[in-house]
């Protein structure tokens, strides 16, 4: 049985339903934003797991889970509990039911896509760096600093910088631009993040245990997920061949991080240096997919199995 | 240079930090969390070849990365950032933004640390009752059996975190390394211990117990931040020791 963790409608979660039902494989979906439906219990007896989780009006053993694939969203921020107070009984429903969830995909040895805490170092991209350079992969070099003028001295040894958030909060990466050194004093309230810019081709490779899907992505955009918004055209994704060893490589930075499914942002020098820009453990693949036709969901429901 | 980070209201860490001393680990600095808040001026550099964590303090000492030793590191919170200057709309954007900094530039000391900081957490890897007491029953220590269910989370795991009621006295056996220091302990609660350290990649844990169902010394939770002071002369020797020569494993 795989358990389906999410709002439904959401895209990658479709689609990974929609291959488990071409597969014939047995799944459930919780869907978070019903989560007043729901009750689940684990008993926790030495190294053994039990409990149930009642869904669709089925009562299922947890022990017989032996796929997780997870997509929820901040359970607090759920449209359901707006206007709810703090200590709502529903809201503390929807707080107990998450964190039983969480408690058990953290332990339970069903395969789970991905366990929470191996999630975690997407919440630092400047942390998430050291683990990728760890990994033997190039890593553009990278300053969080408060102070303007060790920006500017950075700015003056690379020429051409990008900024962007240094947490997991979604954010536009843009060029620092002769304009924006005016402003730099306002980074003195909090440590900021500047990145080397590199040139090349922006890669995106899917990792699902074993299988990879690299796709080559065209922009002129410096943040090609805004090319429309940045005034370019939208970005033109076809698939890429990385056979060469990189496939292994970047098979190998997702066992390292502890993740079975991860989405990796790399770029590609001219002269094909391998930079890592970013792992993201709970990629949305659905956009790639529906502009290559790589059959990435279709791996995660087999992988899940 | 060795360091001690703590929060200003973290009594055991004063304590080591003044025991160390004592015991000539020379050079140590104390920086708090609320001292760290106000810095005035943080930088981190992250590239191939190079890793730089430094910061210059309000209190004019400045710290580099690269010279310190050995960090006690009792962190349970980034510092919190002084927001008033920041827009009451990007308050939100710049906390987050800040603890993504300070898990980054903590993790960049290259010295020993104890513990080292994780995503979920500074001072090492915070996890649930739930998954410490299935740790707990991997490494051999006498567990209760827990249930979990409905909008009361965890039941009886609300108590001071830990996994019976009213489970005092509580008996801590705090691990630095792989060695327990608890000399009442029976030698299988103290080898139960430094297999959970272990299991849970944690250098300095403490580990508590209590009379409950599953005999005198019944796991009743696991702490990153133990009362240094239980341990007495033996905890700061062991520390000391620790700092002096390094951890005998991966540290």
């Amino acid at each position: 049985m795989i358990l389906l963790c999410g709002i439904p409608s959401e895209p990658p979660l479709a689609a990974v339903r929609n291959e488990l039902d071409k597969l014939q494989i047995e799944h459930a979906v919780y869907n978070q934003r019903r989560f007043e439906e729901v009750e689940i219990r684990l008993d926790v007896s030495g190294v053994s797991l039990g409990g149930y989780m009642s869904l669709e009006g089925r009562k299922l053993a947890l022990e017989e889970m032996s796929g997780v694939y997870l997509r929820l969203m901040d359970d607090q921020s759920l449209p359901e509990l707006e206007g709810e107070p703090r200590d709502s009984e529903k809201r503390l429903l929807s707080t107990a039911i998450h964190d039983v969830l969480m408690r058990w995909c953290e332990i339970t040895r069903a395969r789970v896509v991905n366990r929470p805490a191996a999630m975690g170092s997407n919440n630092s991209k400047p942390y998430q760096l050291q683990l990728i350079r760890n990994e033997k992969f190039q890593i553009p070099e990278t300053l969080v600093a408060n102070d303007p003028g060790l920006v500017r001295e950075f700015l003056g040894k690379h020429k051409k910088l990008v900024y962007k958030s240094a947490s997991g909060e979604r954010s536009i990466v843009q060029l620092l631009a002769e304009e924006d050194l005016p402003r730099l004093d306002r980074i003195r309230w909090c440590p900021t993040l500047f990145q080397q810019y590199i040139e090349g081709m922006d890669l995106r490779v899917h990792v699902v245990g074993n299988e990879v899907f690299a796709t080559r992505v065209d922009s002129g955009a410096i943040d090609y997920r805004y090319a429309h918004r940045q005034g370019y055209k939208d970005a033109k994704l076809t698939p890429y061949d990385i056979s060469d060893g990189l496939d292994e490589r970047c098979i190998n930075l997702s066992r390292a991080l502890g993740l079975d499914f991860t989405g990796i942002d790399l770029k590609i020098t001219p002269d094909g240096g391998v930079y890592c820009l970013e792992v993201n453990p709970s990629p949305a693949f659905s956009y790639y997919e529906n502009h290559t036709g790589q059959p990435i969901a279709r791996a995660i429901a087999k992988h899940l199995r | 240079m060795w360091l001690v980070l703590c929060a200003s209201d973290d009594g055991a860490a004063f304590w080591a930090y003044r025991g160390l001393r004592s015991l000539g680990l020379e050079p140590l600095e104390l920086v708090t969390a609320e001292v760290l808040a106000i810095s005035l001026r943080w930088e981190h550099l992250v590239g191939a070849g190079s890793l730089r964590a430094n910061v210059d303090l309000a209190d004019g000492r400045k710290i580099r990365g690269e010279a310190v030793s050995g960090v006690l590191n009792r962190l349970v919170y980034e510092p919190s950032l002084p927001l008033r200057n920041v827009r009451v709309a990007d308050r939100s954007y710049a906390a987050s933004e800040f603890a993504a900094f300070c898990l980054s530039w903590l993790s960049a000391f290259p010295g020993l640390m104890l513990n080292r900081p994780t995503p979920q957490g500074l001072s090492g890897r915070w996890r649930s009752m739930t998954e410490w007491a299935y740790l707990s029953a991997q490494a051999g220590l006498p567990t209760p059996d827990h249930s979990l269910g409905g909008i009361d989370v965890g039941g009886g795991l609300r108590n001071d975190g830990r996994l019976l009621t009213a489970p005092e006295p509580v008996r801590t056996v705090i691990v630095i390394g792989e060695n327990p220091v608890e000399d009442s302990a029976p030698a299988c609660i103290r080898e139960g211990c430094i297999r959970l350290a272990a299991l849970s990649k944690t250098n300095l844990l403490g580990v508590e117990f209590a009379d409950g169902p599953a005999g005198p010394w019944t796991f009743v939770g696991a702490t990153l931040q133990p009362d240094l002071r239980l341990g007495g002369d033996a905890l700061l020797d062991a520390l000391f020791k620790v700092f002096r020569d390094g951890l005998s494993d991966t540290g």
